[in-house]
This record gives structure tokens, sequence and C-alpha cells, in this order.
């Protein structure tokens, strides 16, 4: 029975070319010979492979957790309303071309909900470019906001909103949208209505506590936002029922009952040492 | 047996090709012709066993090393281990196939420029709206309809016979009794309005002979250049319908009005630059065509219709005033250059150029003035541009009346249908012909 079938593949693969087995053109295969045949899931991720930026929004492939090999990877994921994903820029520091070393001033021109995220994301223009960025906590339509990269001597007034280096803002202030290494682009503090609390800045570098209240030491030029993410009152919605789970792609849990181990709980222990994103030399370590 | 064997295998042929090698894998590992996907071989152990395809490893990465020519197998003309890979010339095919063009880089084109050139098109929607028009028109808004447009409009000499009903008839053919369905798309309604309305507006020849020196075109491409700053700017597209004239329409501001705009500065928009959302390109050429030959009877751009019907893409009243207003001093900037020369310089005879747009329910009306085309710096005399906003001709127009709590809220048919707004258009077609 089972060579009937392998006979049957090899006929099926002598007789068309490789790429027709597909349905893809011999130009996105690129395979030469006859044993080799196109594999029929070629676009899974061609939908976030655009190099360019652009600030329409891009229709999203839903994966439902599932990895190339089809198996659930994360559970819980699938199903949800249809999103379009629109580019945030996280590089606030992004000059324009032609217009290097100079801060960068721009306008709010609209404040909206994004569906891929719980924080609410704002159209920004400046110059000749727009751009999406995670707006902040009163961010609305018609605001200036301003970003420089210059560290000087005395601490900028922070205005809310505004994007500065860590080394020019006063202690105490809270940030958002922090950078790990300058020019790497924002990856922390991005939730809605989450803020760090710049600590301390000792010769160079700074000690941002952030909202888990881990502390951490990045360079003094890493780019920050000042104020709160936006949508604070995110954490008090209230679901009310599991179709409005659904809605957001959520899936229900297992029913299986599961003996508990340690890892259910809450725990109270000391706060893990602080992690350096700066290799400072080996005297000044202690 | 063997058939339905046959017919079994057939349908699991169609099933993904992974599929297929963990089917064979415990029996027939060895066989040679399976579907492999990604179209590489996955010779690993646990590859084979489990048909699971690991990601591929890049390449490895040949350095050319200037000065040094590497030994490769293409005079051997097969494959020889340990000779580097040949690289050969593109092939190239003698002759200029369609099917098989690959356009040459933009560096290669013939009309590459390294200045670049900003394009307003039919397409373009601009953020800021009615004021980056004006700074790009360098022209200084006025808003309302000029008094001589509103004196034609109420003029009842100018009025067409029972003119209330027959626009209304107009419209209920169009929104109401075209098809069958509830609600006819914006696509179909809209150009069913406009063309009813010229249809009647055209039925006045008989009284005013003038106008029979009329004709509309559509599908005509615009193009117009000019310089402003460092700048160079162009409108270019199909924009909608053009009615043309043979004599051109009469100035509407005077000098001191004209003069006086010298002194109004134009609006910037501080931090946005006025060269945002227009088209950005190096190859260009620049043109300037008003769209017709020049032994063209119908010399004069008269009005211009542009209909919004929310396809591509869909722009805000605002974004269409500001196409308008763009296109008008297109049109109007073409001509000139036709009449006068591509000089910059002071028009003794401004040029008028009319411009209504439509989403079939909502008028805007611009008469664009152009006093000159010395738009490099931003002072000076400035052109004029009057726009009337947001003329609804009717608020509803219903098949099934919307009743809320068994109270009718808007009843069935045409309501709350506006004569003003006809009169304008009316005015607006008869300017320069009375």
């Amino acid at each position: 029975m089972m060579s009937v079938g392998l006979l049957s593949c090899a006929l099926r693969a002598l007789s068309l070319r490789s790429s027709q087995i597909a349905g893809v053109s011999a130009a996105l295969t690129g395979s030469r010979g006859f044993m080799t045949s196109a594999c029929d899931r070629q676009n899974r991720s061609l939908w976030k492979q655009r190099d360019k930026y652009t600030v329409r929004p891009i229709g999203v492939k839903k994966t439902g957790g599932r990895d190339y090999t089809g198996k659930i990877i994360t559970h819980r994921i699938g199903g949800g309303h249809k999103q379009r994903y629109r580019m945030i820029d996280f590089q606030r520091l992004r000059y324009e071309a032609g217009k290097e070393e100079q801060p960068i001033e721009e306008k709010v021109v609209e404040v909206r909900y994004d569906p891929c995220r719980s924080a609410d994301i704002a159209l920004v223009a400046g110059g000749s470019r727009k751009r999406w960025i995670i707006a902040t906590e009163h961010m609305e339509a018609g605001d200036l906001i301003q970003t420089s990269g210059a560290i000087g001597r005395i601490a900028v007034l922070a205005r809310e909103g505004d994007s500065h280096p860590l080394g020019a803002l006063p202690v105490g202030t809270l940030v958002n949208n922090l950078e790990l290494f300058p020019g790497r682009g924002a990856q922390y503090i991005r939730a809605a209505g989450t803020c760090g609390v710049l600590l301390r800045k000792v010769n160079g570098t700074a000690i941002v506590q952030l909202p888990s209240k881990h502390q951490i030491q990045v360079l003094g030029a890493c780019m920050v936002t000042v104020g709160r993410v936006s949508n604070v009152e995110h954490n008090k919605r209230v679901i009310g029922k599991a179709g409005r789970n659904r809605w957001l792609g959520i899936r229900p849990s297992s029913g299986l009952w599961q003996r508990k181990g340690g890892w259910a709980g809450r725990k109270i222990r000391p706060l893990p040492p602080m992690k350096r994103f700066v290799s400072l030399p080996s005297a000044a370590k202690s | 047996m063997l058939v339905k064997m046959f017919k079994a295998t057939v349908q699991r042929v169609s099933t993904s090709a992974y599929k297929i090698t963990q089917n064979c894998k415990s029996k027939d590992s060895h066989s040679v012709l399976i579907m492999i996907p990604h179209g590489r071989r996955c010779l690993s152990t646990s590859s084979c066993l489990y048909g699971k395809i690991l990601p591929r490893k890049k390449p490895r990465v040949v350095h050319e090393i200037a000065g040094l020519e590497p030994i490769t197998y293409a005079d051997k003309m097969h494959f020889v281990p340990g000779l580097a890979k040949p690289k050969f010339p593109p092939w190239e095919r003698g002759w200029k196939e369609p099917n098989h063009y690959q356009s040459p880089k933009l560096e290669d084109m013939p009309l590459y420029k390294d200045k670049p050139c900003y394009i307003f098109n039919q397409r373009t929607n601009v953020l800021e709206g009615v004021r980056q028009a004006l700074w790009l028109s360098k022209s200084v808004l006025i808003k309302g309809l000029p008094d001589q447009i509103l004196t034609l409009a109420e003029d009842p000499a100018n009025q067409i016979e029972n003119q209330d009903e027959r626009v209304q008839n107009a419209i209920k053919n169009s929104r109401l009794w075209d098809t069958t369905e509830h609600r006819p798309p914006r696509e179909r309604f809209c150009p069913l309005v406009l063309n009813r309305l010229l249809h009647l507006c055209g039925g006045l020849q008989v009284t005013h002979p003038e106008l029979a020196k009329r004709i509309l075109a559509e599908k005509y491409s615009l193009a117009a250049t000019w310089r402003r700053g460092e700048d160079v700017f162009q409108v270019r597209g199909q924009n909608g319908l053009l009615l043309n004239s043979m004599t051109p329409l009469p100035v509407v501001a005077g000098q001191e009005q004209i003069q006086s705009t010298a002194d109004q500065a134009l609006e910037t928009f501080y931090p946005i630059v006025p060269t945002i959302d227009l088209q950005n390109t190096h190859v260009y050429q620049e043109k300037n065509d008003t769209g017709f030959r020049k032994d063209y009877p119908y010399t004069h751009a008269h009005t211009l219709f542009l209909m919004e019907m929310g396809n591509t893409p869909k722009l805000l009243p605002e974004q269409l005033r500001a196409k308008m207003v763009m296109f008008t001093f297109g049109n109007a900037l073409a001509r000139a250059q036709a009449l006068y020369g591509k000089e910059p310089s002071i028009l003794e005879k401004p040029i008028v150029v009319q411009s209504v747009a439509t989403n079939g329910r909502l008028f805007q009306f611009v008469v664009f003035q152009l006093n000159t085309t010395d738009l490099q710096s931003d002072s000076g005399v400035k052109n004029l541009a009057w726009v009337d906003e947001d003329q609804p001709l009717y608020e509803f127009a219903k098949v099934k009346p919307l009743i809320k709590k068994k109270v009718v809220q808007v009843p069935a048919g045409l309501s709350g249908y506006q004569p003003n707004t006809f009169k304008k258009f009316l005015a607006l077609y008869l300017h320069g012909a009375v």
C-alpha cells in the first residue's frame, strides 16, 4: 500500500516541475532538478519582512501559538478579532535624512488605540515624515514634543512626552520606553500605565528602577521618554465574560487538574543584584 | 481494492509535504522519491527520522580579494571539488521582451536628476489640508464665494423654470429610483447626481447662447511645474471633469485687492514642512501641459468637477478642498505658462479657474485667481482662493424611514433640501457667460 502511494508521488513529481506542485513561481523557489519540491508554507512570516517604514497599517497573519512545524508552542493563543499592525518607531532619536544632530521637534497629529499592545499610540509628524510612537499619559492631538540627544551639565526641565538621554534628565523623573544600549531602540517599560524611575546617575551611567522593582544600570546616552505610558486604567479593566477574552485572542486554559508544586503563589524574596548593561573597567567594579 | 488504495493515496498526495515524509519514515525511509519541503534535503539523522526540517544555515561568505583571480571550474564545464564557483556575466537576451523586462535602477534612468521633485497627484492626501495647499500655491484664503457670483445666484433671470422641483427630481432619480437596493453605493449615485445637475444647467443654453461655447472633458492629464524656495513642485494627474470654454473667465478681484495681498503673510505650520505627504521622486520631467492640444478650440479651463467617492483613497472634506485648490492652481498655472511663457512674472490679466467637488450630498466650491507666477519667494503679490465649505444639497435621501421607538426620525424620500446650494452651483456655471 505504501509503495503505491510513493509511486503516485513519484509520478506527480516526475510530471510536474517542482515549483508547479506548490503553485509558486520558479523564480521564488530557485530550486533545480526534479527530486526537489517547493514547500507550501512560504508566506507565514512574509507580512513582517517589510524593510521600509510606513504609517499605513499592515495585515497580520495569526499563528495561533503554532510554529513552523505546526505544533502548539504557546498555549491559550488563537482566534480573536482581526488586527492590523502599525509599525511603531521605538527609536525616538531617529534623524531625518540631512538633519542629523539637530533636536527633533514633532507635532502629535492623533492618539489612537492599538490592537497589538496595551498602550495607546500617537501619530506624530515632524519635518516631512510621519511615524507612530507609544503615547504617554497626557498626550493629546496638537501637542509639540521634542527629542534631543544632547547631554548638558545642567539637567533639562523634563516635560512629559519629550525624549532625552538618561544623562540629561534630573534624578527622580518618571521615564518610559527605555533603551538598553544607545541606538538600539526602546525595549523596556512600554506597557500601558508603566513607568520607571531614574534613581541615580554615576559617572556616565544611570541606574533606573523598572516597574518590577528591579534595578538596572545603563549608559547615560540611552534615550528615554519622560512620563507614564498612556492608557493608565488598563489594569483596572474588568473582562466581564469569557467571550471578551476570546475576542482578545486568548483561548481557555486546560481543564486538567494539576498538582501544585512550588511554582504557584506569591513569592517574597530579596531583589536580585543590579543588572549592568555597561562594561566598566575592572577597577571600578565592586 | 487496488483502485480504492490508489484513490486513498491520491488524496494523501494533496496533504502537506512533511506529513507524507512522516508517513513514509518508518517503513520506507530509504526510498528515493519523497516530497521534500523547502526544496532542500535534511540529511541529519533526526531530520530523516522525524521529518523535522531544521532551519538552514547561512551559506559560506566568499570574499573577493582584489588582485587575485580565483581558479574556477568554468573551463572543465563540471564541478570539481576544491575549485571556486565561477561567476558568469548576466545573460542578455539581446532584444526587448515585455514579459521579461527588468527596469534599470533609478540612478541609471535617463530622467534621473539629483534634485528631488515633490509631486501632487490625484492620490495625494495632504496632512495639513487647505493650509498646505495655500502655502504651495502661494495663495491667500477668503471664506465664502465672491460677491459677483453670489449676485448671479440671486438673480431670478438666471434661474431654470421649476428649478427646485427639477433638482429634487434629479436627486431622487439618482438616489432612490436608480436601483432596487436600499442604498446604492456612492460610486454609483455620485456621478449620476453630478451629471444630472450639469444637464439641468446646460438646459439654459436656450436663454444664454454663450453657454453653447463650452465643452466637458474627462480623463485629461494635467502637468504644471513651478519652483518654490529651493524645491521643485509639480501637479500631475487625471483629476476629474473639466468644463472648458472658448472665452476666459472675467477677473474676480480688483487691482487693489490683489495689491493688498502682498502685505498678508503666508501661513506656515511648524514643525511640519509643507512638502509632507507629497510624492518625492528623483526621476521626473519638468512638464507644463494643459492636457489639450494647441489647436483645441475650447482653450480656457472654466470649472473643474471633482467627485469624492471614498475609494482611492478616502479624502476628508479638508483634504478634498486642498486637492481642489491644488488642481485649480495647476490648471491656471499651465494655462498661464502656455500663454505667457515660463518666465515667472506678475500677470496683467489674472487667470480665474473654478472648482466644484462633491461626495453626492456635500458640495465644496472654490474659485481660484492666479495673479502671479513668481512663486519663488514667499513675499510679493499672492494668488487668491475663495473657498465655500461643506454646502449640503440635501440632508437625507432614504428609501425606508428611520423609526426609533415608533417615532419617525427621518422620513422616507428626500428631506432637508437646500435650494441655495444649487443656486451657487448654477451661478458658478453661468459665471462668464451672463
